[in-house]
């Protein structure tokens, strides 16, 4: 396998938007209904990033942050972010789907999905630290839907769809290395240039993204989450399974032990005299208790009274 | 015979005892009533819920089982785990609306303080499953000490499998909370399926009576309702004994009527 990633250069992004455009057309999604469409939503927020999120049929956004930049003329300064799955390694998402529907592809390292197993459960959302996966209703079933890598395409030889159109060169496609190696190269020159908050967000993270970001002005303006994590309770609920399997293993494992230390045993039949407060044993005739008090014994004189140790024969209280 | 059980038996002690036991033989075995009607369909219908959300949620909960039956089982499944779930959820809120005594008494057993016999009945129970031969356990009253803990860890669970369960279906339908709030549901959703599977399991091996020792007591759920009076005297001796002294609840059937 040659891991492959995707780099987007935000310092070359001029927020064109053809890569959303590009997503839609070769992956065949249609556009967001009017009530999704925050120009015409109450719940706009005032900013340029449209739609205001990923949903059902829009796996990648480029989201748009104005900010007061003192380089500029007009001193407004607009930092682009690119919305999407980022491929994660460590993908908290692969390991959460009960069904396998999400994977890794094993050729370029992407994680990509098989909707036609998807049992539209939603746990990969819950294991998400970017909050990506979405859900489309596919004839009252719903299934997943986020960028795939583009994994079929790569495998014809082709790049992904949204890199083939970035007319300005923000997206380029290759091995891991070298989008790498091209991301520092450029974050030297915006060094040089004095953007001291330029970083590269991708190399680390989750153990390594396959979308790798030049961001220009740091990571809060571009929308990079800071330190990803998978969120503890996906932490967690992945642990349970194993737990469960132990303790129900341990648990059937000790209750056969039980059945079989008790084969064979059939108790006395005990009636109660309630005139005299007698406890009978209708197999000996013999009184086992008078009254109703509490049990007088210790627990030891309780454990060890009947047992067969250093006696001639058993005294199982039969 | 266990050492406790010898006793400095009168000869009047005796005859009265001979004289019970030949009047016992014309009058039939004696049986007490343990569980109403009710209490039977609720535990029945609940049971089955569980059984089948257990089995519907293991094929999203184990992931080769899902690849083993293929997506369309599996949301089959899932669907049939949504709406069983709101039957696990409805009809013992509605058995609780019909039977607010019931659950009053339910309640009062599960949380009474605890005798010594209690405590001695608990600390020997572990030792008893594996040397039940040997083991005689202490007398108890109508709810075991042990019986209050792993029916409170069935409740316990039962009550929050129920709330993760509907709240994790209005989250993935009409009210989105969010994936943090997701996944911590399913979280605790996991966790108390993990602690109701092994008090389930346990509760299954000794109600239903594949224990020696509890054969037969499946009949008390899903039979009758009632117990014999041998029975009765072995598993909670203090109860049976006050039961049988009123004579409240109690029936007698021959041979012929059993």
């Amino acid at each position: 396998m040659t891991e492959m990633a995707i780099l987007f250069d935000s310092s070359r992004c001029t927020g064109c938007r053809g890569c959303q455009v590009a997503c839609k057309c070769w992956n065949d999604l249609p556009s967001e209904p009017t009530a999704e469409n925050p120009y015409d939503s109450v719940n706009w927020d005032g900013k340029f990033t449209h739609p205001a999120d990923l949903n059902s049929c829009t796996r990648l956004i480029m989201t748009f942050e104005d900010f007061e930049d003192e380089r500029s003329q007009k001193r407004v300064g607009w930092a682009f972010g690119r919305r999407a799955c980022q491929h994660c390694t460590n993908a908290g998402c692969v390991n959460m789907c009960p069904a396998g529907a999400l994977y890794k592809d094993e050729e370029t390292g992407m994680v990509t999905y098989d909707q036609d197993k998807c049992i539209g459960c939603q746990n990969c959302s819950a294991a998400c630290p970017y909050d990506v996966p979405r859900y489309e209703d596919r004839g009252g079933k719903t299934v997943i839907n986020k960028c795939s890598g583009c994994v079929d395409r790569i495998a014809q030889g082709m790049m992904p769809a949204c890199v083939t159109t970035c007319q300005p060169g923000a997206l380029q496609f290759g091995t891991r290395e070298e989008m790498i190696a091209l991301a520092n190269e450029r974050l030297q020159l915006l060094r040089d240039r004095g953007y001291e908050d330029a970083c590269i967000y991708g190399e680390n993270e989750m153990d390594g993204l396959h979308v790798i970001q030049v961001l220009k002005h740091g990571m809060k303006p571009h929308g990079a989450v800071e330190n990803p994590q998978i969120p503890p309770a996906a932490f967690l609920s992945g642990i349970m399974k194993p737990v469960t399997a132990v303790g129900a293993g341990a648990t059937v494992l000790g209750l056969a032990a039980m059945f079989g230390l008790a084969a064979g045993y059939k108790r006395d039949t005990l009636v109660y005299n309630d005139g005299n407060g007698d406890t009978i044993s209708l197999e000996t005739g013999e009184v086992t208790k008078q009254g109703n008090g509490p049990d007088e014994r210790t627990v030891m004189e309780a454990i060890t009274e009947n047992l067969p140790i250093g006696k001639k024969g058993g005294d199982d209280h039969e | 015979m266990s050492k406790h059980a010898e006793f400095n038996i009168t000869p009047e002690e005796q005859a009265e005892n001979e004289a019970f036991l030949r009047g016992r033989e014309v009058a039939g075995e004696r049986y007490i009533k343990r569980h109403s009607k009710q209490a039977r369909w609720t535990h029945g219908i609940t049971v089955s819920c569980c059984m089948w959300l257990m089995f519907s949620g293991a094929f999203v909960f184990v992931p080769p089982l899902a690849a083993m039956v293929g997506p369309d089982v599996v949301f089959a499944f899932r669907m049939s785990h949504r709406i069983l779930g709101v039957v696990f959820v409805l009809v013992p809120i509605i058995s609780a609306i019909m039977a607010p005594a019931g659950v009053k008494h339910i309640i009062h057993n599960n949380i009474c303080h605890w005798t010594e016999d209690d405590k001695k009945w608990m600390i020997l129970f572990l030792p008893y499953l594996f040397l039940a031969k040997w083991i005689h356990m202490p007398d108890q009253d109508e709810q075991k000490s042990g019986q209050r803990v792993a029916d409170g860890a069935l409740w316990i669970s039962g009550i929050i499998m129920g709330i993760t369960g509907v709240l994790l279906l209005l989250n993935s339908t009409i009210l989105p909370m969010g994936t943090g709030a997701h996944s911590w549901l399913l979280f605790f959703h996991d966790l108390f399926f993990c602690i109701m599977l092994i008090f389930a399991l346990a509760h299954i091996f000794l109600g239903a009576g594949i224990f020696q020792p509890y054969r037969g007591m499946w009949k008390v759920m899903w039979k009758d309702g009632l117990i014999s009076e041998s029975d009765a005297l072995y598993h909670w001796g203090h109860w049976a004994r006050d039961v049988l002294k009123t004579d409240n609840g109690v029936i007698r059937k021959k041979d012929d009527e059993k």
